[in-house]
């Protein structure tokens, strides 16, 4: 969680020419889109804003912020970071509760009806929304879905981030696994990826892949869904055990085979890639950064097809507007006129990697001509959101709990069977647990 | 809102007895009415803010109150029996007297020793003084930044200074086994000061012919400290230890803090109210976290009692 | 702060008492056992005092300096950077602002509605004195952390969540503070207040005009530690506020994020900052906050 590197620094290449095309783009869009009602107010509205943004995306929401401010001279834009995860949703949840102490807060799509749409969360005023353009038709449809509790829209999708394949050209290159196109050759079933990663171990002499084992949830999630399994955690538990099983033998099997390390945490997962004891990497697409900085020589493309199809696991960040004490019309008109600007110019924040909600800029030129997020943008269009339940999502219970258990069949302390039993139990007592929703 | 400070014994002995004159004997006086004003507004906030929630908390223990909904059902002892099996309970209650059986016996014995050495050492008593009580006066969010960076794996002072002795890298705080070490480690060096000053005060209160006398009989100074110091402290230090309890039992701030709200690995750094604050606010069940708070209460009273039996029976023999 | 805790109320326990005896001007003599003792306590002062010049030395180097290796103690280009950067946010500012603010809202609160009511108990009879007295001291035993769950959502009923007054009430509920100065008051020879009495003054005359002056001392180490109890307070400012334009010091410093990641500068120059209002008032003021932490804390 920590980040031990200092500011960082703006990405070079490519990334910097899209960075100015964006802000290009963003001008002209915000100039188009800039909301007569909201500047007819005397005086400047204030206008505070929740986040858990640090490191690279906290650099690109400060920098989306001071254009914002510039362009925004009627709006008091107000910006806070909290710890992501635990601490900032802790933070959301009591500072919603007291009603007045912010007017627009990030959230991850996944953890809407955990912290309360419709008693917390205020409903996003449609019409609103509607008049800076942000409809169903232009955001992205799963996403969309998602913002939407019994009829009713609750949050503002921002971006689509998901677990994605990383490699290093070098590495692949020597090994002979990149296509005619330099870029990583697309494989076909368990068989050949292994086939692969032995292929790539064999140049790097460690490893063939790193994983965050500490983090297991990601991988299971996206391989039980390659094989289209379903969990239910309503009531019953529903989950499909052979399918449960077969995804984590498979998290076993790299493991056990010493093509993955039994051990990498969070932290260490990008570093050990960017150290080169692995040729490929599976991680969220916000390490993208990291080695762009690097100046590595790297590509990306969706999470590989094990099971028969290239889904990965992730989620969205999104817009919310907190329950309010005391009805303000005002704030939420800027506050939405100020979520529909960030999903305008996203261009921006999509240079992080994360692929963004708002379909006329995922779609823009300037979005495909970015490198290398162009090897997995297509992803976003069937990212596997996590399972539905006010327990579940991203820094959620269910998440910590998978990753608890799910961690010893990387390192060889739990069979796949033992870690589904315990993943399974864990389930059913929270589904247990009286739900404070 | 802070733990108020020790609450002291109504005895004669203090030193409020400098006002003039002879206490009286409490008399029945007649009744006066302005009393009750008096009382008034100091009894409304109590009322407010601390009756009313110690009986809500209660109530509340009862029902499945939750920070998203306006409404609640009572469900009878349903929190209570889930407590009673909950994992988490048993491993943070266990956390937190873990903590304080390693923290008080340095944060006693390391204030005595100051306290004998800023007694004994010529001239530079208010160096020592300062020194000693200046961390207590740091806000804990300080505390904990300074201390996290000292633990810094990698470039923090710690690891440098176990490096340049040739001893690996530890990470103190990331690691199950030493986490709630660090944590202590870091408390004994803030809070140290406040036992550190209850000592000096006794001290100063020793008279020195006692010293004199000692010295006359050819008595070493390790065994004028253990024959003579220690035993004249005891009553000090049954309140130091007292206080030292309770107190490391009320562990949270530091905790949460150099752990960001983490609880640390494996939550091997989160006490008791560390589980309350993260089933309240971030589990969003209230009716539960007062269930526990009330254990929690239930754990201090019942340390404060056995404390107070000890305490009375070691007076009573003195 | 964890470090002053309520004792239970110890009826027969006595603090040594730590009246000026002789014991207090006697000269030491240089001997070799002073001196061992004089080298041993600076040693020891130093390594008290080495976190703290750890973070000064660390807020005085340039970023990047802060994490190299080796472990270097002394900056090599030192500046103040950090500290113009942490400035120019104003979080700090805002953030001293509201500790003063509130912190002495709460000594001056606790001061007047304590002293009424010590004074009260001390010198009035009334029906339901003594059931009202043991109801308070009572009141001693409950933790405030056991108060936090359902104070929070008492607030949130009363929409005094993110109020610095909703920060600062509950923190002048301390019954001891009563107790204390009933004590105090209790010994004031009565003759005194009664010839004052019988000259027609109201309660209100004897307590302002005989009573208080008389208790300055006590007044002031009830008021100082209330100060620095309420300065330092974490967890109830904490639970009580989210919006960061109304935190206190220890409160925006542990949860509000810089949004560039860590920056090691930064945070101890904040750190810093943070720390000092409280630290020069202590040199300023050794012996009387000495003296009033260590007094409320023995009574």
């Amino acid at each position: 969680m920590r980040v031990h590197s200092p500011v960082p620094s703006p990405p070079a290449g490519p990334g910097r020419r899209a960075f100015l095309a964006g802000g290009l783009a963003a001008a002209g869009l915000a100039l188009a889109g800039c909301a007569p009602a909201a500047t007819a107010e005397a005086g400047r509205t204030r206008l505070r804003q929740w986040n858990l943004f640090t490191g690279g995306d906290g650099a690109r929401m400060v920098a989306m912020h001071e254009r914002y401010a510039a362009e925004h001279p009627e709006v008091d834009l107000r910006p806070t970071t909290y710890l992501w995860g635990n601490p900032y949703y802790t933070k959301f949840a009591m500072g919603a509760a007291g009603g007045r102490s912010f007017d627009i807060g990030t959230l991850h799509l996944s953890r809407l009806r955990g912290l309360g749409a419709g008693t917390l969360i205020d409903p996003v005023p449609r019409d609103l929304l509607a008049e800076h353009g942000i409809t169903e038709r232009t955001v992205q449809p799963n996403l969309w879905q998602k913002a939407t509790v019994d009829g009713e829209l609750y949050a503002i999708p921002f971006d689509t981030h998901l677990v994605v394949t990383y490699y290093d050209r070098e590495v692949c290159a020597q090994a002979g696994v990149l296509d005619a196109g330099g870029e990583l050759a697309a494989t076909r079933g368990a068989d050949e990826l292994l086939d692969l990663l032995a292929e790539v171990k064999a140049v790097t002499g460690r490893y063939g892949i790193v994983m965050d084992t500490t983090g297991a949830w990601r991988q299971f999630w996206s391989l039980y869904r390659q094989l289209g399994g379903e969990l239910t955690l309503d009531g019953e538990l529903g989950i499909d055990d052979d399918k449960a099983l077969q995804s984590l033998d498979f998290l076993r099997r790299v493991s056990e085979e010493g093509l993955a390390p039994p051990a990498s945490d969070a932290p260490g997962t990008p570093a050990n890639f960017q150290n080169g004891i692995a040729g490929l990497m599976l991680a969220g697409n916000w390490e993208l950064p990291t080695f762009q900085d690097a100046g590595m020589d790297f590509g990306m493309r969706p999470f590989p097809d094990v099971f028969g199809a290239e889904l990965g696991q992730g989620d969205s960040h999104a817009f919310v507007l907190p329950h309010r004490r005391d009805r303000d019309d005002e704030a939420v008109r800027a506050a939405v006129g100020y979520a529909a600007w960030m999903l305008k110019n996203s261009i921006t924040w999509a240079g992080g990697g994360h692929t963004p909600a708002y379909l006329p800029v995922a779609e823009s030129e300037e979005y495909a001509a970015l490198e290398p997020q162009a090897g997995y943008r297509d992803a976003a269009r069937d990212v596997q959101l996590d399972p539905e339940a006010w327990f579940s999502g991203s820094a959620g219970r269910l998440t910590a709990e998978a990753n608890s258990v799910m961690a010893g069949v990387h390192n060889g302390s739990a069979t796949p069977e033992q870690a589904l039993r315990g993943f399974k139990a864990a389930a059913q007592k929270l589904i247990d647990t009286p739900a404070p929703i | 809102m802070t733990a108020p400070p020790a609450a002291g014994p109504p005895t004669g002995t203090d030193r409020t007895g400098s006002a003039p004159g002879p206490t009286r004997p409490r008399t029945r006086r007649r009744v006066d009415r302005a009393g009750p004003a008096l009382v008034l507004p100091f009894a409304l906030l109590f009322a407010v803010f601390l009756l009313w929630p110690l009986l809500a908390g209660l109530w509340t223990s009862f029902t499945d109150r939750s920070l998203t909904r306006t409404e609640s059902d009572f469900v009878g002892l349903a929190n209570w029996a889930e407590l009673a099996g909950d994992p988490a309970v048993r491993q943070s209650l266990w956390t937190t007297l873990l903590f304080t059986l390693i923290t008080t016996p340095p944060l006693v014995l390391i204030a005595l020793a100051m306290a004998v050495l800023t007694q004994r050492a010529a001239g530079i008593g208010w160096v020592l003084r300062f020194s000693f009580f200046a961390p207590f006066l740091l806000p804990v969010a300080v505390v904990s930044l300074i201390w996290v960076w000292i633990y810094q794996p990698g470039f923090g002072m710690v690891n440098g200074l176990l490096a340049s002795v040739g001893i690996g890298e530890v990470n103190w705080l990331g690691d199950e086994g030493t986490v709630l070490t660090a944590i202590g480690a870091a408390t004994v060096w803030w809070t140290v000061g406040f036992n550190y000053l209850l000592y000096l005060a006794a001290l100063q209160g020793i008279p020195a012919q006692v010293y004199e006398a000692a010295s006359l009989d050819g008595a070493g100074a390790w065994h004028r400290f253990t024959r003579i110091t220690v035993p004249l402290l005891d009553r000090t230090t049954a309140l130091v230890v007292l206080l030292q309890m309770v107190a490391s039992l009320k562990l949270f701030d530091q905790a949460y803090l150099m752990t960001a709200g983490s609880g640390g690995p494996d939550h091997a750094a989160r006490p008791i109210i560390g589980y309350i604050f993260d089933t309240g606010f971030t589990g969003l069940r209230i009716g539960y976290a007062s269930a526990v708070s009330y254990l929690f209460f239930a754990v201090i009273i019942a340390v404060s009692l056995i404390q107070f039996r000890l305490f009375t029976r070691k007076e009573g023999a003195a | 702060m964890t470090a002053i805790a309520q004792a239970p109320r110890s009826g027969t326990a006595r603090p040594a008492p730590p009246a000026p005896g002789p014991g207090r001007r006697r000269r030491p003599r240089i001997t070799p056992l002073g001196a061992a003792a004089t080298v041993s306590g600076l040693v020891l002062a130093l390594l008290w005092l080495l976190p703290l010049a750890w973070a000064v030395l660390t807020s005085v180097k340039p970023e990047a300096e802060t994490t190299a290796v080796p472990l270097r103690w002394l900056p090599v280009e030192p500046t103040v950077e950090a500290y113009r950067q942490v400035i120019a946010r104003g979080d700090i500012q805002q953030w001293l602002i509201n500790s003063t603010v509130i912190s002495s809202l709460v000594t001056l609160l606790t001061l007047v509605c304590c002293a009424l009511a010590a004074y009260a108990f001390s010198r009035t009879a009334f029906p339901g004195r003594t059931p009202l007295l043991a109801l308070l001291v009572a009141g001693i035993l409950v933790p405030p952390q056991v108060l936090i769950v359902p104070l929070f959502d008492q607030m949130t009923l009363l929409g005094l969540v993110d109020t610095h007054l909703g920060v600062a009430l509950p923190q002048v509920v301390a019954p001891v503070m009563v107790f204390i100065l009933k004590r105090f008051f209790d010994q004031i020879p009565h003759d005194y207040l009664e010839a004052a009495q019988l000259d027609g003054a109201g309660h209100l005359r004897v307590l302002f005009g005989i009573v208080l002056p008389m208790s300055g001392p006590i007044l002031a180490a009830v008021g100082i530690f209330t100060f620095v109890q309420s300065w330092n307070n974490f967890l109830w400012p904490f639970v009580a506020t989210t919006d960061p334009s109304l935190m206190t010091v220890p409160v925006g410093l542990g949860t509000v994020q810089g949004a560039y990641g860590i920056q090691y500068a930064q945070q101890m120059a904040a750190a810093v900052l943070g720390a000092a209002p409280l630290i020069a008032v202590f040199l300023a003021f050794q012996r009387q906050i000495v003296r009033g932490v260590t007094d409320a804390g023995l009574k």
